[in-house]
């Protein structure tokens, strides 16, 4: 048996890697025409995002398309960047190696999990017009640009270069190129528009990369630019080792007849995320095996022993053995304010509601959600909404329906909030676009072709708890749009229409004008609120006005509440009117009795803000009559809001404690791996909060 | 012969009325309002003593809590002084005039002609005057006729004309003016045994191009569809003044079952003045439901639309008799309508030589 498994795998050595190629092309996508082309351009720009992601370089992409013939469908792609380059002798690496790069055991969120790369662009384009791949290389510290061509050898699975040489790299301007890197190549591969396109790759892609500057040029010359709306980088992202609770036979197995540890204590707890010492001596106790026993040496039944240690399969003292969760910091979320822009800037629209859920963990890995939501104007009511997936930045265009993101939409019942459903159920109908992003360091597809989620309980919840959370958003946004109009049509009423009819009347009847306080009183018979707020060009702040009127019969008091942006770091100026903070993000003022028929106007401005960062300001009052335009101060969310302030405080504090105390711990006196995990949940009763709770948005299904 | 006019004074003094109740409502701390009578077929009645539909007791009270209602309070004001100006002037205009002089009312501007239209009626009905009263004119012209009959007419130089409608008139036949009134309009004589209301213009030059009119002494109004004011009033006056039975001659669809009413019976909109307007005497002459079976006329299914105007009128009370009961009924039963020039199938001459003097002659008119 051994003889053939062998025999087999020298034979599969041999598979041409072209056959291989026209094999498997439906998962590396290139089955078709048009996917090819997406393909191509998405592995060359995930490659840029990637690079300039990682030398912390603020990403410039242009890419340009050409049709060259159009009979043959034989199009050119070229992509440059402003990333680091690079260096000569690499190149051929990069481009002409399958699977070059991955390292092993390093687990983090990264774009390129998918496909061959750009290793297959550069074989696609051979195999369909037997033409080879320009590369244009400049990095920093030289002052000429590589240049290459980069074909494969399919027989030996290597690059091959031709005509190499060196180039002075001039742009368009005259100036020097400082850094980067241009591909060219031809292929066979057909340019479309619509939803699959390259178009809306780069587009999808300027969504979630808003600290990226993306210039498209199609073949009808037409100039596409997506403007980089944050000088941000992401986070950059920490490899974590695997968790206990996400491996599997096999890999442990190997990861022990690989390490250099003398004692399993210390193989557990330095190659293991969530593995304390504490918990590696627990771990083993449970396995019954020996501390001091070699990793190397492992039997088989003591792997699976120890797995169903790590599976809490096998208990000590009657319990599971407690692991920390894996560290959260290896994820790179997107974060609300930045999906907001870079929504805004591809749509058009009035009213976007994002939602960044706190990290969490399924099988070992952990991983996180964030949604968007755009309303309004721009886009079509009557057709399905428009939804955008992405894992780990990166677009999902494929697949939509099979997809567990499309499925946690669907799950929702969205006429509640506003918009169509038939039966409440399937993809809503709207004007309105839907975001959903998973980071996770390992992001599970439905098949090879990985542009579907696979079905996850953990992750389905999330993103339906964000889902029903923007929900609410946006049924509220609608109802204080209603409400707004409402308010808009009573404020034209009393304050044009009924005196127009008081002066008209009086001069056809030739009397004098009468006093119209009691039929204003009586038509309006309310408080009314109404806030403003303007960016300000001059100022560069926010401008915030909001304006309490009271027509009714009584006199009022009231104390009102506004939201404001303390969180995204904005500053409260000229608040003349004091006043007090009742919470993050929260301020209230107590105000003097209003006599009927009196206006009270209080105004602020904000500064450290950008235009568009905060465009309606929330008003809430405490008091007994209601106020139209602002809505009565819930007490209960309030104390909420205050309660888990003080819990992410106290978290800090311990996270910093548990920090100290595991160096403590650290028995060969490394210092090399660092568990900075807060120990949660097992010394902490209360619960985490499972995501942002606003005043708006209520992270409860209350 | 009762006279629909009102002097300047009492005109003025009616409106007064309807600014007044907006005034003292503003006084004493209320909303200012506007009362005035449901003008839908669910508050049209019959009124043994004219004859005719009207409005019956609902009133409606228009106030000023909304913003769409404050603003029609406030265009009545406008509409008001507007009036009074004129009437101080000595001036008219039209109603489509009056919608395009509103640009310059600010707060209280049309948004439709429609809008102004129906405001002019409200105060009509209100004031129960009428919109002559107001020196509004409607834009359509009223009808054409020709025949046998002789009016006279005040003439813009103040000078009273004699009209023969048929030896003075060309073609196109007499333009009956927007106003016919007494002191614009005189009936003098006539040689006929009587009127035929007709619905459209090919039908109408059909009959005269065949001397209909002459073969069966008939005065023939063209209607120009739903007919205007002024021609229901004429129908009116020649029916009442000279004692001359009225037929109406229209398609047969619902939509000509509902001209005939107006013109019988009242029109739902101007019930307040249904008693200047409606001729309860006219018969309706065809094409009825029947006679699309009867003389297999080309027809056209019926659309959506149009049985749903006909399952309207099952439900109107001008439509209660037995024999409109019948009709409606079969119409929606046959699926069908048919025009009046569906006759033409059987030749040009086929209306006047075979289907009117059968149809007059059920009526004794033939």
């Amino acid at each position: 048996m051994a003889g053939t498994a062998e025999r087999m795998a020298q034979n599969q050595k041999q598979v041409a890697i072209s056959e291989f190629f026209e094999k498997n092309k439906h998962f590396l996508g290139f089955d078709s025409l048009v996917r090819s082309l997406i393909t191509a351009v998405k592995e060359a720009v995930d490659n840029s995002l990637d690079a300039c992601e990682e030398a912390r370089i603020l990403p410039d992409i242009r890419v340009k398309v050409t049709k060259i013939d159009d009979k043959k469908d034989i199009i050119e792609l070229q992509t440059e960047d402003n990333g680091p380059g690079i260096p000569k002798r690499s190149i051929e690496k990069v481009f002409g190696q399958l699977l070059f790069g991955s390292r092993f055991h390093a687990i983090r969120q990264s774009r390129g999990q998918q496909g061959i790369g750009i290793t297959g662009v550069v074989m696609y384009s051979q195999l369909t017009t037997g033409r080879k791949t320009h590369v244009r290389s400049k990095i920093a510290t030289e002052t000429s640009a590589a240049v290459v061509d980069i074909g494969l050898d399919t027989r030996k699975n290597k690059a091959t270069k031709t005509n190499e040489d060196r180039e002075i790299w001039e742009l368009p301007d005259g100036s020097l190129k400082e850094h980067g890197l241009e591909i060219t190549c031809r292929m066979k591969a057909k340019y479309q528009r619509g939803r699959q396109s390259v178009y809306q790759y780069l587009r999808m892609t300027s969504i979630v990369n808003p600290h990226a500057d993306i210039t498209f040029e199609d073949p009808d010359g037409e100039i596409h630019h997506w403007p980089r709306v944050t000088e941000r980088l992401p986070r950059k992202v920490e490899s974590i080792k695997p968790h206990p609770h996400g491996i599997h036979l096999g890999t442990l197995q190997r990861m022990c007849t690989e390490a250099t540890d003398n004692r399993m204590t210390s193989f557990l707890y330095k190659n293991f995320s969530g593995v304390s010492t504490r918990a590696a001596k627990e771990l083993l106790e449970a396995a019954e095996i020996d501390e001091k026993a070699k990793p190397k040496s492992m039997k088989p039944e003591q792997y699976r022993a120890l797995l169903e240690a790590f599976m809490g399969e096998r208990l000590l003292n009657g319990k599971a053995v407690k692991l920390l969760n894996p560290p959260t910091n290896c994820l790179s979320p997107i974060e609300e304010l930045l999906i907001k822009k870079g929504l805004s800037k591809t749509i058009d629209s009035r009213f976007v509601t994002t939602m960044t859920r706190s990290p969490t963990v399924t099988q070992g890995n952990p991983f996180q959600v964030e949604v968007g939501l755009i309303f309004g104007e721009g886009m079509a009511a009557d057709k399905p909404v428009e939804v955008l997936r992405f894992a780990n930045r990166v677009p999902l265009m494929y697949q939509q329906g099979g997809c567990l993101l499309t499925k946690a939409i669907e799950s929702v019942d969205w006429r509640q909030y506003g918009l169509d459903q038939a039966g409440g159920r399937g993809v809503p109908k709207g004007p309105a676009a839907i975001l959903v992003h998973l980071a996770s360091t390992n992001v599970q597809f439905t098949s090879e072709a990985k542009e579907a989620l696979a079905d996850n309980e953990e992750v389905l919840d999330e993103v339906r708890k964000a889902m029903l959370e923007m929900g609410r958003g946006l049924r509220k946004h609608l109802e204080k749009k209603k409400k707004m109009a409402k308010t808009q049509e009573k404020f034209e009423l009393v304050n044009d229409i009924i005196p127009a009819i008081a002066a008209k009347s009086a001069s056809i009847l030739g009397r004098p004008v009468p006093d119209l306080a009691g039929s204003i009183t009586k038509i309006m018979g309310a408080v009314i609120a109404e806030s403003e707020t303007v960016w300000n060009k001059e100022t560069k702040q926010t401008d915030v006005t909001i304006t309490l009127f009271n027509y009714t019969s009584r006199a009022r008091a009231y104390t009102l509440l506004a939201a404001w942006p303390e969180k995204d770091g904005a500053v409260m100026e000229g608040n003349a009117n004091g006043g007090r903070k009742e919470a993050t993000g929260v301020w209230a003022w107590k105000l003097d009795t209003l006599e009927p028929g009196q206006t009270f106007v209080l105004s602020y401005s904000l500064s450290g803000l950008e235009k568009g960062d905060w465009t309606d300001t929330d008003v809430f009052y405490r008091g007994s009559q209601e106020v139209i335009g602002a809505t009565k101060m819930d007490e209960k969310l309030l104390e909420e809001i205050r309660r888990q302030e003080s819990v992410l405080a106290d978290e800090d504090d311990e996270a910093a404690a548990e920090e100290a105390e595991d160096e403590d711990d650290l028995e060969d006196g490394e210092d090399d791996v660092k568990n900075t995990v807060a120990e949660e949940a097992a010394e902490n009763d209360d619960p985490k909060p499972t995501g942002q709770q606003t005043l708006m948005g209520y992270g409860s299904d209350a | 012969m009762m006279s629909a006019s009102h002097t300047p004074e009492e005109t003025k003094a009616a409106l007064h009325n309807v600014v007044t109740e907006m005034y003292d409502k503003i006084v004493k701390g209320e909303p200012p309002t506007m009362t005035l009578p449901v003008r839908t077929k669910n508050n049209i009645g019959f009124d043994t003593k004219l004859g005719v539909y009207k409005y019956g007791k609902k009133r409606s009270i228009r106030d000023a809590t909304s913003l769409g209602s404050a603003k029609q309070l406030l265009r009545a004001l406008h509409v008001v002084e507007f009036i009074e100006e004129m009437i101080d002037a000595r001036k008219s205009s039209t109603l489509r005039e009056m919608y395009y002089i509103s640009e310059g009312w600010g707060l209280g501007k049309f948004s439709s002609q429609n809008e102004s239209n129906n405001l002019a009626e409200d105060l009509e009905v209100v004031t129960k005057c009428m919109r002559e009263d107001f020196k509004l004119r409607p834009e359509e012209d009223g009808a054409r006729i020709i025949g046998n009959l002789t009016l006279r007419e005040l003439n813009r130089r103040g000078e009273w004309m004699r009209i023969n409608a048929r030896d003075d008139v060309g073609d196109s036949g007499y333009g009956v003016p927007y106003n016919v009134e007494e002191e614009k309009i005189e009936l003098v004589e006539h040689d006929l045994n009587f009127i035929m209301a007709i619905e459209t213009g090919g039908m109408f030059d059909r009959l005269i191009e065949n001397g209909f009119d002459e073969a069966y002494k008939c005065g023939l109004v063209h209607l120009k569809g739903q007919p205007a004011r002024s021609t229901r009033r004429i129908l009116k006056r020649m029916s009442e003044e000279w004692d001359l039975p009225v037929v109406v001659f229209l398609d047969g669809d619902p939509w000509s079952f509902r001209i005939f009413a107006s013109i019988a019976y009242g029109a739902i909109k101007t019930a307040h003045i249904s008693e200047y307007l409606a001729t309860p005497t006219a018969t309706y002459l065809g094409i009825t439901a029947d006679d699309i079976e009867a003389y297999d006329l080309p027809n056209d299914d019926l659309s959506a639309r149009d049985v749903e105007a006909l399952k309207a009128e099952l439900s109107d009370p001008r439509f209660a008799d037995a024999w409109w009961q019948e009709q409606i009924n079969m119409m929606l039963e046959l699926g069908k309508k048919a025009e009046q020039q569906s006759l033409a199938k059987y030749g040009l001459d086929f209306v006047t030589d075979t289907y009117l003097p059968e149809k007059l002659a059920e009526l004794g008119l033939a």
